[in-house]
């Protein structure tokens, strides 16, 4: 898992053309830690408990499964680029964000839409 | 309720003797009177208490206290003439008149009373009876207290364009009312409160005037644009007889014909949005009847161009391909002519604007694209409440109504367009077509991301329910937004009563009573309405359950709860990460839990049967398949569904 984490954070970096230092440096996330936190800080609310996101205007983005990079996730929380809250420092230290990166990248796929027959009605 | 100027001269001398006789007994026997009764004297009640001892006597000359046929009789053939099918109110006496004569001169039919246990309900259930039967409802209100109640609904019916027709009582002779309450329930111009939204509202001083006034309120109405009246029933109109060779009239009620926009300016639109490389169509509440949709098909047909519909009403179905709504910044970034047809926030629509602690603006259309602007909303406008959104700067704005304009409209774009152009935008269309098909892909797939999640998510839920109603002549009934638009993404909506919009001026409350209302019209066509309701709007209303169960309005109530005003607690989220001081008291004062509210429980209640909670997302098919079989057995029913936030 870990190595996949990375490989998306290292592909994540390069694809927003971003430094790698701090991603290089970045503390290791826990899934379990980052479970707890994701739920203690509000993310549920606009990205919901299985990171499925919500659309409209208040809606957040589905984060689960996009791949997003670790430098990119928290760049996104401490400076965001469209409606969602800002998380800084002192309220979400890096190490709780590489906790719920760790969470959110951990989440396991969805099923095969084509395995839910109401969705192929 | 006679004044003395319309009492004859005999009756009023034995009214003056016999006042002046229960006065006197009045001052004499007091404490007999509640010696009688056994009950304490209220102390410094300055309402005399009434002699009861007098009724065990009999006076020397008998007064007639009866009457064949009063004001309030005529005042029910009148709202008898406009054709309402029903009349909602939460009784009161300052329309015990209209009441009595509704139930019994008119026979309680056409309209028909529909006992509401707030005048909010009353109000909404019109709000959401309009947009499925396309004529207002009827409602009756106390003056001054009924009408406060029913402010919040007349609100949201006039920032959603829906003529609703209300009628309160008040007492207008000084020397009419009852000490005490009735003062309190009397204004000096009782619509005051209300005037800021309401299209028309009169005060009739007789009931020729009355009549007159009647059939006024309800043209003025259902003229685009569309929106509530109010007039005043006097409370001596109402109760008086109607005098002897009085003659009384009913004007008749001409067919409303709606403003077209002017030819020359829709010749000009016709000419740019066909010769435009990049031409968008935007929808908002443009689409009054049925026909309104088919004409927006036949325009986005003769320009394959991408339709953007912000879901006002259903302006455009939801799987037509054209129907480009879930790609609306995109189109709207590349377009040169953009046409918005009845918008209420044609600014918001084509601006994007950031709330973080410095609010920015910035346009979506490029520099120079021509924003043309068709509608009825410029015909009226009120100043104080601001729902008439920040000012578009479009190129041309012509006013009239969009759905009757749009004849002429789609044939002067055909003039426009030959053979040659006929196949370039054919070309242009199979582009959307594909766009369109990738889209609905998506949200199937979408939707699989939490479809195993507890509490249920949103878009599970959805789907749930498409599934009980696809194979149904069903009806959508409730808004959709706090529903991450999953209707509009899963579902095929085709028909105008399949989605009916949201609440205008989103003042929760609107859902749970326009869908009792949608469903009410719903009933005699023989449609299976469904309603996804949020538990806060649902807890404004709650006593529409018992007005749905009491009149067996069948309808299905799936829950969205989400266990608190999620909107608001997302808005305390963004104020306490702004000022960096954690969310752990976030749910203070936007969230319903300890206790968890049992919405199953309350709805059993109020005589509908219930189901739920459900959690556990498995659970909800079958539940949605027992409350199916209840709805088509002509009941309502609800299924308590605890949700995610969005």
């Amino acid at each position: 898992m870990r190595t996949t984490i990375l490989s998306r954070v290292m592909t994540a970096a390069l694809a927003f053309g971003v430094s790698t230092a701090w991603a290089a440096d970045s503390p290791k996330g826990d899934p379990a830690k980052g479970r707890a936190l994701y739920m203690a800080n509000g993310c549920s609310y606009c990205h919901g408990t299985a990171g499925q996101g919500g659309g409209g205007r208040t809606g957040g983005l589905r984060i689960a499964n996009m791949g997003i990079g670790l430098e990119a996730f928290r760049n996104q929380l401490r400076h965001p680029v469209n409606e969602m809250p800002p998380y800084v420092e002192s309220a979400m230290p890096d190490q709780q964000v590489a906790d719920i990166h760790a969470f959110v990248s951990s989440l396991p796929p969805p099923p095969d839409v084509k395995s839910i027959p109401i969705l192929n009605k | 309720m006679s004044r003395e100027k319309d009492v004859p001269n005999v009756k009023r001398r034995r009214f003056l003797k016999g006042a002046g006789l229960a006065g006197a007994a009045a001052i004499a026997a007091p404490l007999n009177a509640v010696a009688q009764t056994g009950a304490p004297a209220p102390a410094n009640n300055p309402v005399p208490l009434p002699n009861k001892a007098a009724e065990t006597q009999v006076p020397p000359e008998l007064e007639v206290l009866t009457e064949g046929k009063s004001g309030s009789d005529f005042m029910v053939d009148c709202i008898k003439s406009l054709g309402f099918e029903y009349m909602a109110a939460n009784p009161a006496s300052s329309f015990r008149g209209l009441h009595e004569s509704l139930i019994n001169y008119g026979g309680n039919k056409d309209p028909e009373f529909l006992t509401c246990s707030h005048e909010e309900i009353s109000v909404a259930m019109g709000h959401g009876y309009y947009k499925i039967e396309g004529k207002p409802l009827c409602v009756f209100a106390h003056g001054t207290v009924g009408l406060h109640h029913a402010t919040m609904a007349l609100y949201n019916a006039w920032c959603d364009r829906v003529p609703v027709y209300v009628v309160i009582g008040n007492i207008m002779d000084v020397q009419l009312r009852r000490p005490g309450i009735e003062w309190n329930h009397s204004a000096q111009d009782p619509a005051a409160v209300a005037r800021d939204f309401l299209k028309w509202d009169d005060n009739p001083a007789s009931l020729q005037h009355f009549a007159e006034s009647a059939v006024r309120a309800y043209k003025i109405a259902m003229t685009p644009p569309t929106l509530p009246v109010l007039l005043v029933a006097d409370g001596a109109l109402q109760e008086d007889p109607i005098p002897a060779g009085m003659d009384l009239r009913i004007p008749k009620l001409p067919r409303i014909s709606a403003p077209q926009g002017d030819a020359g300016a829709v010749a000009e639109t016709a000419r740019l949005l066909a010769t435009a490389e990049n031409p968008v169509l935007i929808a908002d509440h443009y689409a009054r009847t049925a026909q309104g949709g088919k004409l927006l098909v036949e325009l986005a047909e003769t320009l394959h161009c991408p339709v953007i519909d912000t879901s006002g009403r259903l302006n455009l179905p939801s799987r037509h391909p054209l129907n480009q709504s879930s790609r609306a910044r995109a189109h709207l970034s590349q377009a040169d002519v953009v046409l918005g047809l009845e918008m209420t926030d044609y600014w918001g629509t084509i601006n994007s604007y950031r709330d973080q602690i410095h609010r920015t603006s910035k346009p979506i259309t490029k520099p120079g694209a021509k924003l043309i602007s068709l509608g009825s909303g410029d015909l009226y406008t009120k100043s104080n409440y601001q729902d008439f959104q920040r000012f578009a700067d479009v190129d041309m704005a012509i006013t009239g109504d969009g759905e009757s304009t749009m004849p002429m409209l789609i044939e002067a774009v055909k003039t426009h367009v030959d053979a040659g152009k006929k196949s370039a935008f054919e070309t242009r269309g199979k582009k959307f077509a594909e766009m369109h098909k990738a889209d609905f892909e998506r949200a199937r797939t979408d939707a699989t991301y939490g479809w195993d999640a507890s509490p249920v998510s949103t878009g599970r839920l959805c789907a749930e329910v498409w599934n009980q109603v696809k194979d149904e002549d069903w009806s959508m009934a409730s808004p959709t937004a706090s529903l991450s638009y999953w209707p509009q993404r899963l579902w095929t909506m085709d028909k105008p009563y399949h989605f009916i919009g949201d609440g205008g001026g989103m003042g929760i409350g609107y859902c749970a009573s326009a869908s009792v209302g949608a469903a009410l019209a719903n009933r005699k066509h023989g449609r299976f309405t469904v309603a996804i309701q949020c538990d806060g709007d649902l807890l404004m209303t709650i006593g529409v359950l018992w007005t749905a169960a009491h009149h067996k309005i069948p309808l299905m109530f799936v829950m969205h709860n989400n266990r608190g005003y999620h909107q608001e607690l997302m808005h305390v989220q963004r104020m306490a990460n702004r000022h960096m001081r954690g969310l752990d008291r976030a749910h203070i004062g936007t969230t319903l839990r300890d206790p968890y509210i049992d919405y199953a429980k309350i709805a059993q209640g109020m005589g509908i049967a219930a189901i739920g909670p459900i959690s556990d997302p498995k659970d909800l098919g079958p539940a949605l398949t027992r409350a199916k079989a209840i709805v088509k057995g002509g009941e309502p029913v609800l299924v308590d569904v605890v949700t995610q936030g969005r």
